[in-house]
């Protein structure tokens, strides 16, 4: 007997299916509830949020009013935060796409000493959790003197080596020596090959690394709430956490309870935009037809 | 044009010895052919020339200069690689001007290149199409067309036809041909396939083991192989050798023996015998005896594989269909003494008077 599959009739495929449904809808489950939750909450009055069914509507449908009062709590300083997120997430994740880009391509494409051992240093650097990073760059950067500058929360989030990880693999696979060797015979330099023949090619890796960097500087807690030391530089997540605990102090009342749910609904609604613009950019199969038939 | 000089060319990569001293001149509109099975450092020696390796030891003179140290866009070649290496995200009239707008050449004159090889190469039609959507031809065409419009002192071919069908390839070897023929330039081709090499080429270059074993022009490289690599790698199907030796005026070779084609006081350790120089003769007059093992009929010619005792398998080209010869026959098999090779027992060749 050779090996055949299982077919979509047979008893053993109809119970592995079953299984597998179940396991994924209870992982999906896990992960819309709470964000279900957060929908909810938000259109509820404080009142409600703590007397009725959390995980569906109140009577009362509140968004709006809870709206203003995100945006108008502390003279507005939500939009500020919000502004200072989308400042730090972007310019972090474009330069931080950029690095894992240059460095995946010379991983990729280019022989030179140390090769092994530098790239080793890359995939250990993945193993590291930045919270662990966190401590030791506050002291490097308070003797450069960037605490509670934008750059303290920028710079840090520049070095991402999964991306690196990621762009060499994927430069690797999207585009050909002879591409590159092609270029180089028509004069062009590095540089130039880079920018006008292969990156094109490697839109969709530098896409993935760009949301991937976007997300967690967006994400990111506990680097800007150690390095940032005043109200109008905190990012969206610091931000929300302080008036949480003030909440949970008493010393704002209970409003912000709904306020601080509502933030954390507009705040994860530009990441879900962002995965929905860069999509396009997904689409691989750029390079067919360049290289062999 | 250009003459190119190589003089000990050595290349490693660690300690891998890739190329072990190549001196070669590849003169002024010279169409010159390495061949060699892989790993014999043929693609290695081109991309030194190229300038897309860097050697490890000696000099590449294009017309007297040095270019050792040059790179790639420097030395003025222009290459055509295996995979055609199109790029991608540009149309057909931008791969073949992407050079010229790098070497900031008038835009007048970059246009009037790539039009004149479009329609050289009848592209005209696809210019404005990404690679992606021609065919393997078309591919093959705009690369050669990429090539062209650098008016480069010497072409470097990668292998241009094996990625193309057998009926393509045959095509694209009468273009490349003609190509040669019109632009009357400096050319160098790699391939591992001895037709392309026997049909296109002024000279050929055999290499094996990062070493020339030959130089010369095509007939001469199948009349008179240097040694019994090049005799069994030139020439399709390939010269039968077999182990012989010497006994007075006869060349013992298994149970049979045949006269010593001329003089020589070199010992003889091998002799070899293309295929068309056997006969077909009935069992018990030839030189030696053989029982027919597979009989492969193309139409002009037949193949016969001859399962000859002490010797193993000989092959042998009957011009027709060969109606006479049946699967299992016992036959006589005559070698024809002009073209009998004598090979000593390094393998070199023993010429007449050696």
């Amino acid at each position: 007997m050779g090996i055949v599959g299982n077919t979509t009739r047979s008893p053993n495929f109809r119970r592995n299916r079953i299984l597998l449904t179940a396991v994924l809808c209870i992982y999906l489950v896990y992960t819309l509830v709470p964000l279900f939750y957060v929908v909810t909450a938000s259109t509820k009055t404080n009142a409600d949020l703590f007397g009725t069914f959390g995980l569906w509507f109140a009577g009362e449908f509140n968004l709006w009013q809870n709206l203003v009062d995100l945006f108008t709590h502390q003279n507005g300083v939500f939009s500020r935060w919000l502004g200072n997120t989308f400042f730090y997430s972007l310019t972090s994740a474009v330069g931080a796409a950029i690095f894992a880009l240059l460095a995946g391509y010379a991983f990729a494409k280019y022989e030179f000493r140390g090769k092994k051992l530098l790239f080793a240093l890359v995939l250990g650097a993945v193993m590291i959790p930045q919270t662990a990073l966190v401590i030791p760059l506050y002291l490097m950067l308070s003797k450069i003197g960037l605490l509670n500058t934008p750059l303290a929360v920028i710079l840090p989030s520049l070095v991402f080596p999964p991306g690196v990880f990621l762009m060499r693999v994927y430069v690797d696979e999207a585009v050909s020596n002879e591409i590159i060797d092609a270029g180089r015979v028509d004069g062009a330099g590095e540089l130039h090959i880079l920018s006008s023949l292969t990156f094109r090619l490697l839109m969709p890796g530098f896409a993935t690394v760009f949301i991937l960097a976007f997300v967690a500087a967006w994400n990111n807690y506990f680097l800007p709430l150690v390095v940032l030391s005043t109200s109008e530089n905190f990012p969206v997540t610091v931000g929300l956490s302080i008036w949480y605990a003030s909440a949970t102090l008493g010393s704002g009342g209970n409003l912000l309870f709904t306020v601080v749910m509502t933030g954390a609904l507009v705040s994860i609604l530009p990441v879900i935009l962002a995965f929905l613009i860069m999509q396009r950019f997904w689409q691989g199969g750029l390079s067919a037809g360049a290289v062999k038939a | 044009m250009a003459v190119i000089t190589l003089s000990g060319i050595t290349k490693s990569f660690g300690t891998v010895h890739i190329i072990r001293g190549v001196d070669l001149t590849i003169g002024d509109g010279e169409f010159v052919i390495f061949v060699g099975p892989s790993g014999s450092g043929k693609s290695t020696l081109l991309r030194l020339i190229a300038g897309l390796e860097e050697t490890t030891g000696g000099r590449i003179l294009i017309d007297g200069t040095d270019v050792t140290d040059r790179g790639p866009a420097e030395r003025a070649l222009s290459m055509v690689f295996q995979s055609y290496a199109l790029y991608p995200t540009k149309t057909v009239r931008q791969n073949m001007s992407f050079g010229l707008e790098v070497a900031r050449l008038p835009r007048a004159e970059i246009d009037r290149r790539v039009n004149a090889a479009a329609a050289a190469l009848k592209l005209e039609a696809y210019m404005d199409r990404k690679p992606a959507a021609l065919s393997g031809g078309q591919r093959q065409r705009v690369a050669i067309g990429r090539a062209i419009v650098r008016e480069p002192v010497a072409f470097l071919f990668d292998e241009p036809l094996s990625n193309l069908d057998a009926a393509l390839r045959v095509d694209m070897r009468v273009e490349i041909a003609k190509l040669h023929q019109r632009l009357k330039a400096t050319m160098i081709y790699v391939t591992h396939d001895q037709v392309e090499a026997m049909t296109l080429a002024d000279k050929i270059v055999v290499l094996d083991g990062g070493v020339i074993q030959q130089v010369g022009a095509p007939l001469e490289l199948y009349e008179r192989p240097v040694n019994l690599f090049v005799a069994q790698f030139i020439g399709s199907p390939k010269m039968n050798v077999l182990a012989a030796r010497r006994e007075g005026e006869l060349i013992r070779v298994g149970s049979g023996a045949v006269p010593l084609p001329f003089a020589t006081s070199r010992p003889i350790a091998h002799i070899g015998i293309r295929p068309e120089g056997l006969e077909v003769v009935s069992s018990g007059e030839g030189h030696i005896e053989g029982k027919v093992d597979v009989v492969e009929r193309l139409g002009s010619d037949t193949f016969a594989y001859v399962i000859v005792p002490e010797l193993g398998t000989l092959t042998i080209r009957i011009v027709g269909n060969a109606a006479g010869i049946a699967l299992d026959q016992s036959i006589g098999l005559r070698l024809a003494a002009g073209q009998i090779h004598l090979f000593d027992t390094e393998g070199r060749r023993i010429a007449e008077g050696d």
